[in-house]
């Protein structure tokens, strides 16, 4: 008779458990050779990507809140402007207070490379590069590699087809992925670590242009998939932006390496 | 003598010497393009470029010397209607699709800035067709959201150019709005006109059909196959209808800036009642004259003039027609003022013509109809009339025997089909008949199309013929019960 | 038995002793827009180590390259002679010509040091730095410098030469180069070594 109570006790343990992975926590993802949506001549049949671990979902205003509070530095009174731009978190209330238009569960956005960098840096992590951040969204719902896929690439497309009027939705609230990762598509632009990575010319028409002058030796990156709009405009948002940069629809999430 | 000569040879060589006005330039008659296309350095306090939403134009810039121009133009991303009831998201120059106009002169220099809304999702740049340097600006102008960037060109070619986001994926850039026209006046200014007027088409692309409503998302893969839901002028159907037609008077000269942003289609423009004095072709410096349909390339433009003699509503379509009735791609130019009998009188004269049925034979439709008009109309006339009326349109089919094809067209002689039901021979002119039917015991297959082009009279006469005729069981059919089968209502009564 | 005016100085001095250096108090503080706000950790062609920061107190010209490079950045390095060879002797120890490499594996101070000697670099008025791993990015980011790892080691990177004043804010930048210095930069120059 008394197993029962200890059973329930376990299964709303597990219950609670499993609640808590569908928003925060880390997913285990185990690497490979990936080939990008981006011609990269340096690497024409894939980059190994070593097994690493990403974030389930963008980091929200409540986890930025805390860690703008136990780093003053990273205030937006207090922060330098060579390292965030005047808007940097312009949407709290105050410099350590969200108020009502920042809600706590929707991702931080206005921030810059340099802030959430810091951030990624205070719990022990990174940024994802880029080639980790392409691994991970190329799933879909079942699979891990969805890129071929038309449906894929349209419910993409119909994010950014929908305007930015509306307030973000919050974090964790999509269907999770193959690899169980939650807002890589339809929410907000993510930094990655090597954001200047992406040599882009800025008339994305010059598509593999020889300026090698421009880039030392190399041409301006193309893509090898002229199908896969979600890359080619994930690139050129990437692109345009500098490391003290923010907007609107540009959060992040972290990485670490085992 | 010698005197009166040489005056009247003196006012001759003036004459020729005076007549034209040939645009500046080296080779007889040229402008000789960008090569003569620079004035110089800007003289005079820069100007802030007057930028107007569409259907309006700046006023011309009456410079006589190149100025520094300053051009301030916004992305805004903007949900806004794309059809009654239908909602799209469309990326904007300015907050309008097509985007802000914008006027400059030859040999002005024009210092560019481009500002992304903050809460743009995209980074969005700008190619002017009429900037020389690399990606007409495109490449100079990729800003990020929140930002501004800025460039500087001079406008060396006069002519009507069209702007448009090359950023990738361009086609979904220009598919969304982002396009519009930048007129670079030729250095003696363009001849003075009372209404100007910019237009400009755009094939537009969603996953719902047309009118399908809604907020309808871009489909890439419609684009690609180019097969748009929407071909519009001024980026919404009924942006340039009902009260917000174009406005215009009867004595008036109009001139149309007319653009494309495509992305893909090719207009073939055309103003139903009106002639074009004068196209400047593909935005150019020559024109052409008495012109009814001007080709518009997908990422061109053209410029027409005309005069309005006669009131009325003038619709611009492109004359690819089902583009105008069925995605549409149609606007309103309303004229007002004096009618003008001798220039176009209207309708004069509506009477009866009864083509081949004037033809002796015919008479009984003649006095059926007459006979139906006082009201005591026969069985027997209506026989007679149906009888003529069969011949050439029913006996195609179905034989003037009423014996049809085998396999193909049911007989309609001695037809069980509607010996029961004599309503059935009305019905089946009027809303035809698809699907397996039986008749006589054999099984026929086909489509009779709806024959509803035939008047309630015609339809009437024809069944009582049929009903009458090679040995079916006799009955009439009557104009009102006809009438009643075409509004969908059952008639009254089922008389044998 | 001391005076008690002998015992307040005495206690005066010996507080005095016990604060910690105030010439780090005095300095002022660093500008918001100074690039050396990003903490970063290098070490030169001679193994020492140092903060981004204490490059603080003369103009610098900076830019990045990597020693393997075979192709724009020995073209980068030319330019800053050519400049360098444009100001007078008195000019040229009043600024610091900084190459900070974006290959931290390789570019070992050794190897550092190896370029100074074959381009006869005067260590008097020239740096060469390599950043720790995870602080490259950073120093590329406020530089506005973009650049990509190769899969074989190799980089591909935008070329900028930034001029920051004493305090490390950005005066000027040019993405020229050539076998002569970019006449608006080497103005630049001459306008932030003017007393």
């Amino acid at each position: 008779m008394r197993r029962i109570p200890v059973l329930l006790g376990m299964l709303s343990l597990t219950c609670t458990v499993a609640a808590a992975d569908s928003a925060g926590g880390w997913v285990s993802l185990p690497g490979g050779v990936f080939r990008s949506a981006l011609e990269l001549p340096d690497a024409p049949d894939g980059t190994r990507i070593p097994a690493f671990e990403l974030a389930r979902t963008p980091v929200t205003n409540r986890e930025f809140l805390d860690f703008v509070r136990s780093h003053p530095r990273w205030r937006r009174d207090r922060v330098p402007a060579v390292l965030a731009e005047s808007r940097y978190l312009a949407h709290w209330a105050g410099p350590a207070e969200l108020g009502s238009t920042a809600l706590p569960e929707q991702p931080v956005t206005w921030v810059s490379w340099f802030a959430a960098e810091a951030y990624c840096r205070s719990q022990n992590a990174r940024l994802p590069t880029w080639n980790e951040w392409e691994y991970a969204a190329a799933a879909d719902a079942l699979r891990r590699d969805a890129r071929s896929d038309p449906a894929w690439r349209e419910t993409i497309l119909a994010w950014y087809s929908r305007p930015s009027t509306q307030p973000l939705p919050a974090v964790g609230a999509d269907s999770a992925n193959a690899y169980g990762l939650r807002d890589l598509h339809g929410l907000v632009w993510e930094w990655v670590e090597d954001y200047s990575a992406l040599l882009v010319s800025a008339d994305n028409r010059e598509q593999g242009a020889a300026d090698s002058l421009e880039f030392c030796g190399a041409a301006a990156l193309s893509t090898s998939d002229r199908d896969n709009y979600a890359v080619l405009m994930r690139v050129a948002m990437l692109s345009s932006l500098e490391g003290a940069g923010a907007t609107a629809n540009l959060g992040f999430r972290c990485a670490r390496s085992p | 003598m010698v005197t009166r000569t040489a005056i009247f040879l003196l006012a001759l060589a003036l004459a020729a010497g005076c007549g034209s006005s040939k645009p500046q330039g080296d080779v007889d008659g040229e402008t000789g393009g960008s090569a003569k296309g620079d004035f110089g350095p800007p003289q005079g306090e820069p100007v802030k470029a007057v930028l107007t939403a569409p259907p309006m134009v700046p006023p011309p810039t009456g410079r006589s010397a190149p100025a520094k121009v300053v051009v301030e133009l916004e992305v805004i991303e903007k949900e806004m209607p794309i059809s009654e009831g239908v909602t799209y998201t469309f990326w904007t120059f300015g907050g309008t699709v097509p985007g802000s106009f914008i006027r400059v002169r030859q040999g002005d220099t024009v210092e560019f800035h481009l500002m992304n809304a903050p809460d743009s999702k995209m980074p969005h740049n700008i190619d002017l067709h009429g900037v020389t340097g690399p990606g007409g600006g495109a490449s100079s102008s990729f800003t990020a959201p929140g930002h501004r960037s800025r460039f500087t060109f001079k406008a060396l070619n006069a002519g009507l150019y069209v702007y448009h986001c090359a950023t990738a994926p361009v086609g979904m850039h220009v598919a969304n709005g982002m396009y519009g026209l930048i007129l670079v006046e030729p250095p003696e200014g363009l001849p003075a006109v009372d209404r100007e007027y910019y237009v400009m088409q755009g094939d537009f692309y969603t996953t719902g059909r047309y009118r399908e409503k809604g907020h309808q998302p871009f489909d890439m893969q419609n684009a690609i196959d180019e097969h748009p839901t929407y071909v519009l002028f001024n980026g919404s159907e009924g942006a340039l209808t009902g009260d917000r037609a174009l406005a215009a008077k009867t004595g008036e000269n109009v001139r149309l800036y007319v653009g494309n942003g495509g992305p893909n289609l090719i207009s073939s423009f055309h103003v139903i009642g009106e002639i074009f004095d004068k196209v400047w072709f593909e935005g150019g410096t020559r024109f052409q004259e008495n012109v009814q349909t001007t080709l518009i390339p997908a990422g061109g433009a053209a410029m027409m003039d005309f005069h309005i003699e006669v009131p009325g509503s003038y619709v611009l379509v492109d004359h690819s027609i089902f583009r105008a009735f069925n995605k549409g791609a149609l606007a309103i130019l309303k004229a007002d003022g004096p009618e003008n009998k001798a220039i176009y009188s209207g309708k004069e004269v509506d009477e009866m013509y009864l083509g081949d049925r004037a033809l002796p034979n015919l008479a009984a439709v003649a006095t059926a109809a007459a006979a139906a008009k006082t009201g005591d109309l026969t069985v027997e006339q209506q026989i007679s009339a149906g009888k003529a009326l069969f011949a050439g349109t029913c006996s195609t089919c179905h034989q003037a025997d009423g014996r049809g094809l085998e396999g193909v067209f049911p007989p309609l002689a001695r037809s069980d089909w509607f010996a029961k039901d004599r309503l059935r021979v009305p019905t089946a002119i009027l809303q035809g008949v698809q699907g397996k039917v039986t008749v006589n015991g054999k099984d026929y297959n086909s489509i009779m199309p709806p024959m509803n082009q035939l008047t309630d009279d015609e339809v009437a006469n024809i069944s009582t013929y049929v009903l009458n005729s090679w040995g079916n069981a006799g009955g009439r059919v009557t104009k009102a019960e006809a009438a009643a089968i075409r509004k969908g209502i059952k008639p009254q009564g089922a008389e044998h | 038995m001391m005076r008690p005016a002998c015992i307040t100085t005495c206690l005066a001095i010996a507080a005095v002793c016990a604060l910690p250096d105030t010439t780090y108090a005095v300095e002022a503080a660093l500008p918001s827009d100074s690039v050396y706000q990003l903490d970063a950790m290098l070490v030169d062609q001679s193994a020492r180590p140092l903060r981004f920061r204490d490059l603080r107190g003369k103009p610098r010209l900076v830019t990045m390259i990597y020693t393997q490079c075979k192709y724009v950045c020995p073209m980068i390095v030319d330019c800053v002679k050519a400049l360098e060879r444009e100001l007078t002797p008195a000019e040229r120890l009043r600024i610091g010509f900084v190459l900070i490499s974006m290959d931290p594996k390789r570019d070992t101070p050794a190897a550092l040091q190896e370029v100074m000697t074959t381009r006869h670099l005067n260590p008097a008025a020239w740096t060469l730095l390599r950043p720790d791993a995870a602080g490259l990015r950073g120093i590329a980011g406020v530089l506005g410098v973009r650049y990509r790892a190769l899969a074989d080691g190799e980089f591909n990177h935008t070329t900028e030469l930034v001029l920051l004043d004493a305090d490390g804010r950005i005066l000027a930048r040019s993405a020229l180069i050539g076998g002569r210095a970019d006449p608006g930069l080497l103005a630049a120059v001459r306008a932030a070594l003017s007393p």
